[in-house]
């Protein structure tokens, strides 16, 4: 900021002495005329939200991970005690792999079918407008929300999968085989949300089935920024479709696919709703994630500090999105 | 039918107590605590606050509807002889703790919270000093193993406990019947072949281990007692790993493969309600709210679906009969701007007029929190209910053996217990379940 | 757009119709069964031996309770207007930020374009325990303040980012023309690029009008009575409740909850699509 002290009366003086007194308003605005203060101007609704509401608790969040803050206490100075305390668990251990599991899956299957969506959506066809915006449902409803009706469709008893391949069973045009014919009795059909890898693989199914849209809807500008010449003359020298594809649209589209990826990186990182919805963590912690895992030490056991920690131990990897993307921005500028 | 024969039975039967004389008895001390509530809100300054005051209440929503129904009048009645404006607000009971923790971090928020089990201890530093209120309501009378899930480690109880719930399993006479078993079963050795011929039959035991407030840890633990096992000893030490918790968790193994219905490890405390009213399980560890809708909500079931089902107790192991029994007590938080009016309220919940109503409307779903509600007549009219008054008697709180403090909240909180079985019957191994569970509590008893 | 001469019905059927109908449904299907359990009476909901994906006797009592016993009116009042005054303020903080870092030439303004950016890499599960504090120092909690001043927070760093690609778009010529017309800077800004920019501004504004229509955690925590709930937090902690869940109003209410922003898009998505595209291009 001192750079703004110096460069203003510089500036201002020469028009000050042409025009003898000013207002105080039109001061103001032969001050704003200056590019640098005008620039650090517009800058501070946005820096002020920043600094209040992110670096202040981020900080904040710090030094609650480095005391003992149990729920409507102080809390005093523990230095690195609730990370070693974290490094202890199982659980955490647990949740720090699944999220990492949860978010890669989560995020090839969204960019690759995604890409797919967004190809498909990029053709003329009738309906072309509508489509795009039915397609794009998933995404722009409340999680919570659809995660119920997912969650209603994986019910144990109640799921309408499981009625549907109880129903082929009874078919007999069953995909099953002779050894659940033997147990049919019982049979309630895959436990989605009940057998570890299951309930982990419908997590991630409806994660992805929420963000796809937004994947597709922005590749799909991307798309439409690369010139249709550029098809034409491919078409001339016999290259396939996928050969375009690779060669041709996708180095075109790049920056855009880095910027939605990164996004829903950080997002899916970071997801809370979809497991708080559909399984609070269980089957025994095979799908807490880092921030279910923050929610359920921090409020509901009231470990404040350790809560923070854990809430922590994302920013490594969160830090290392930030500085790979940070080298990739400022190698996409200098080009 | 066999409600009216309940009722003849119960005024032929000797030494059994009307309705009448059970308030004649107990009517003593009710208008004792009616005059102490009352000089509070009908003498002094209240008035001058009284258009003003607002009192806001936390509640889980209960299992049984017309519980609420009966909690909302009686707020409303309080409100309108105090002068205060009562909100009850009535929760998913998953989300009380989060929501506790929120309102005390802040100051801001309900007046009372009502918490589950020993959840008090938890939150002990944001609420208030209810020893007054304790001796007041019942004192030493009150059942212990509900009053020690509210008194902290300084000799502070955290709440008043207003009633208790606890599970017996619920099960289809006549399924039961049509299986060819030969009663209720006794034992755990017992209910393991008992639910063998269930699972065969098609309609399993049903049980939630997942992670949820109250049937998941209302089986876990007791199993885990049943069989000698206990999470800490009489001095708060982790004592976990031991043979007996080894035998819990293998008879659990044995059990959930033969017996149960394996989608229980998704489960929440809903779920057993629906998937017995489906009729896709014949049995389970449930509070009387099964039996409560199927009787009352001729909506939600076949017609005489009622008739047909019956409830025993947790079974005997080698270290006995226990259940575990969660208060739910009513907790004024410090920052409470009217706790004077907060305390009246819990007065008059706990009235003898007032609660014998509420204790009427759930029809066997609760407890009293003093023995005395146990020879209440209500319990002999419907018997299929009667066997939930037994459950004192085998009650034990989460954290036993230990003294209980916040850790044994903080373990429930965490699922430890039920994530021992539950990962237990999924195929990892008995020692390896015992030794991640021992670590993860030693975690937390002494950090 | 490609033009795809010379393609066979059969080809198009495989490579194009089948994959984007299955796209479709699979998209489209959970909707679907909102719909179908809203209008479910209980005894064809909880019972498996029926197919579930036939309704005998429809019924609107789900969609009923919604309104007669649940704050859902009340609830869908304070969503739209905790998202549309937190989509104005970040749409303030994120076009002038935008114009600032894409336009100004000053001291440090790399340094500022890569914090805003950083911050969207810190997300609210983060945030929210020592951001809870905040609140309740600021006297905040519980009040829809709270929620209007900390999803900025979540949308200024994309909606600066967006429009900053979009203001490149637009030629400096414009502007200098304006300012030896005797514009100042400000003027040049609000009368020569914000209207060019509008559709890049409308993306903007529907991408976090969305994102704080959706968001749960924040409201989750920082909003307590019932009358101040946001619909994703009140239809998930008042009727997921009760002995077996109130199933067809849990469904009613998310498709109730999902209509406003679908509506929204059906008329903005082409809008938003070539919004982004501005945005990319620069």
């Amino acid at each position: 900021m001192k750079s703004t002290s110096q460069s203003v009366p510089t500036a201002t003086s020469d028009t000050l002495e042409a025009g003898a007194r000013l207002s105080f308003g039109r001061r103001i605005g032969l001050w704003l005329e200056n590019e640098a203060v005008l620039g650090y101007v517009l800058m501070v609704p946005a820096l002020l939200l920043i600094v209040v509401f992110i670096a202040y608790p981020f900080s904040l969040g710090v030094w609650m991970s480095l005391t003992d803050k149990l729920v409507g206490t102080p809390g005093k100075f523990v230095g690195l005690a609730n990370f070693a305390k974290l490094l202890r668990s199982e659980i955490f251990y647990q949740a720090a792999w699944n999220t990492v599991v949860f978010t890669i899956a989560a995020t090839v299957i969204k960019g690759v079918f995604g890409m797919w969506l967004a190809i498909l959506l990029n053709r003329k066809f009738r309906l072309a407008r509508f489509t795009r915006a039915t397609v794009l449902l998933p995404f722009i409803v409340p999680t919570v929300l659809s995660g119920l009706a997912w969650l209603w469709m994986f019910d144990a008893t109640f799921s309408v999968f499981n009625w549907t391949l109880k129903w082929m069973w009874q078919m007999e045009i069953s995909v099953f085989g002779m050894a659940l014919k033997e147990n049919w009795g019982y049979f309630r059909g895959p436990l989605w949300l009940g057998s570890p890898a299951l309930a982990m693989f419908s997590i991630i199914l409806v994660n992805a089935w929420r963000g796809l849209p937004f994947f597709a809807i922005t590749l799909l500008a991307g798309l439409q920024t690369v010139p249709p010449e550029l098809y034409d003359a491919g078409d001339i020298d016999g290259t396939n479709e996928f050969q375009k594809f690779w060669h041709i649209t996708l180095p075109l589209i790049k920056p855009i696919a880095v910027v939605v990826t990164v996004f829903s990186f950080v997002v899916t990182f970071s997801d809370f709703q979809v497991v708080y919805i559909l399984t609070r963590g269980g089957p025994h912690n095979s799908t807490h994630l880092l921030a279910t895992l923050a929610y359920q030490l921090g409020m509901t056991s009231g470990n404040l500090g350790e809560g923070a920690a854990a809430a922590l131990f994302m920013f490594p990897i969160l830090g290392l999105v930030i500085l790979w993307q940070l080298f990739y921005l400022r190698r996409e500028g200098s080009d | 039918m066999a409600h009216e024969a309940a009722q003849q039975r119960g005024e032929t039967a000797p030494g059994r107590m009307r309705r009448r004389d059970f308030l004649a008895h107990t009517g003593k001390a009710g208008a004792a605590w009616a005059a102490v509530a009352g000089t509070n809100w009908l003498t002094g300054q209240a008035p001058a606050f009284a258009q003003e005051r607002t009192l806001h209440v936390l509640e889980w929503s209960s299992f049984v509807a017309p519980a609420d129904v009966e909690r909302d009048r009686q707020a409303a009645e309080f409100g309108k002889q105090a002068g205060v404006k009562v909100t009850i607000e009535h929760i998913n009971a998953n989300d009380l703790p989060a929501r506790a923790t929120a309102a005390i971090e802040g100051s801001t928020g309900p007046d009372i919270l009502q918490l589950l089990s020993n959840y008090p201890l938890l939150y002990s530093e944001g609420l208030d000093d209810h020893n007054d209120l304790i001796t007041e309501l019942g004192g030493d009378e009150i059942y212990q193993f509900i009053r020690e899930a509210v008194r902290d480690e300084k000799g502070v109880h955290r709440g008043v406990p207003n009633f208790f719930g606890g599970g017996a399993n619920v099960y289809r006479k006549d399924i039961f019947e049509e299986v060819g078993i030969p009663g209720p079963p006794d034992t755990w050795d017992e209910y393991l072949e008992a639910g063998k011929k269930l699972k065969h039959f098609g309609m399993p035991v049903g049980q939630s281990l997942g992670h949820t407030f109250g049937d998941a840890p209302g089986f876990a633990y007791t199993l885990l007692w049943c069989f000698g096992g206990k999470e800490v000893d009489e001095d708060g030490r982790v004592a976990l790993n031991s043979k007996e918790t080894a035998n819990a968790v293998d008879f659990l193994k044995e059990f959930w493969s033969a017996a149960c219905d394996e989608g229980g490890l998704a489960w929440d405390d809903t779920s057993n309600n629906r998937a017995f009213l489906a009729e896709t399980i014949a049995c389970t560890l449930n509070g009387a709210s099964i039996y409560f809708v199927a009787r009352n909500d001729p909506r939600k079931v076949a017609p005489g679906f009622a008739d047909r089902l019956g409830h025993f107790l947790i079974p005997k192991g080698p270290n006995g009969r226990y259940h575990g029994v969660g208060p739910f007590t009513n907790c004024i938080t410090r920052y409470s701007s009217n706790k004077e009016a907060a305390r009246d309220y819990i007065r008059f919940v706990h009235q003898d007029d007032n609660f014998e109503k509420f204790l009427l409307v759930n029809k066997g779903y609760i407890n009293g929190p003093l023995p005395k509600w146990q020879e209440h007549p209500m319990w002999e009219e419907d018997p299929a209910v009667t066997i939930y008054r037994e459950l004192p008697k085998y009650g034990r709180n989460l954290g036993y053996a230990g003294p209980y403090n916040r850790h044994s909240s903080e373990a429930f909180a965490k699922y430890i217990i039920v994530d021992l079985f539950a990962k237990a019957v999924r195929g990892d191994s008995t020692q390896s379940v015992i030794a991640s569970a021992e670590k993860e509590l030693k975690n937390i008893y002494e950090g | 757009m490609q033009a795809y001469v010379g393609e066979t019905l059969l080809k198009r059927l495989i490579v194009f119709y089948i994959p984007l109908f299955l796209f479709v449904a699979a998209m489209l299907f959970p909707f679907y069964w909102m719909f179908i359990t809203s209008i479910k009476p209980d005894f064809e909901l909880y019972n498996v031996r029926r197919s579930p994906f036939i309704v005998s006797q429809a019924t609107l009592e789900h969609w009923f309770y919604l309104f007669k016993e649940t704050m859902f009116a009340r609830w869908a009042w304070n969503t739209f207007w905790i998202a549309t005054a937190s989509t104005a303020i970040s749409l303030f903080a994120g076009v002038l930020a935008g114009y600032s870092l894409s336009r100004l030439r000053f001291p440090g303004s790399a340094t500022f374009g890569i914090s805003i950016f950083i911050t969207y890499l810190v997300p609210p599960t983060l945030l929210f325990i020592p951001l809870a504090s905040v609140i309740a120092n600021l006297r905040l909690l519980d009040s829809p303040w709270a929620l209007i001043l900390t999803y900025p927070t979540i949308l200024v760093p994309f909606s600066a980012w967006l429009l900053m690609g979009y203001f490149k778009t637009i030629p400096r010529e414009l502007e200098e023309c304006a300012r030896i017309d005797g514009a100042t800077r400000l003027q040049a800004m609000t009368k020569i690029v914000l209207p060019l920019s509008m559709p890049g501004i409308l993306s903007a504004g529907i991408f976090s009008f969305t994102l704080s229509w959706n968001e749960f955690l924040y409201a989750l925590v920082f909003i307590s009575s019932p009358q101040q709930k946001t619909i994703p937090v009140g239809v998930v902690s008042e009727l997921m409740k009760g002995d077996v869940f109130f199933w067809g109003s849990l469904m009613a209410g998310a498709l109730l909850g999902s209509i406003p922003v679908a509506f929204v898009y059906s008329f903005f998505v082409e809008n938003y699509v070539s919004g982004m595209t501005g945005a990319v291009k620069g």
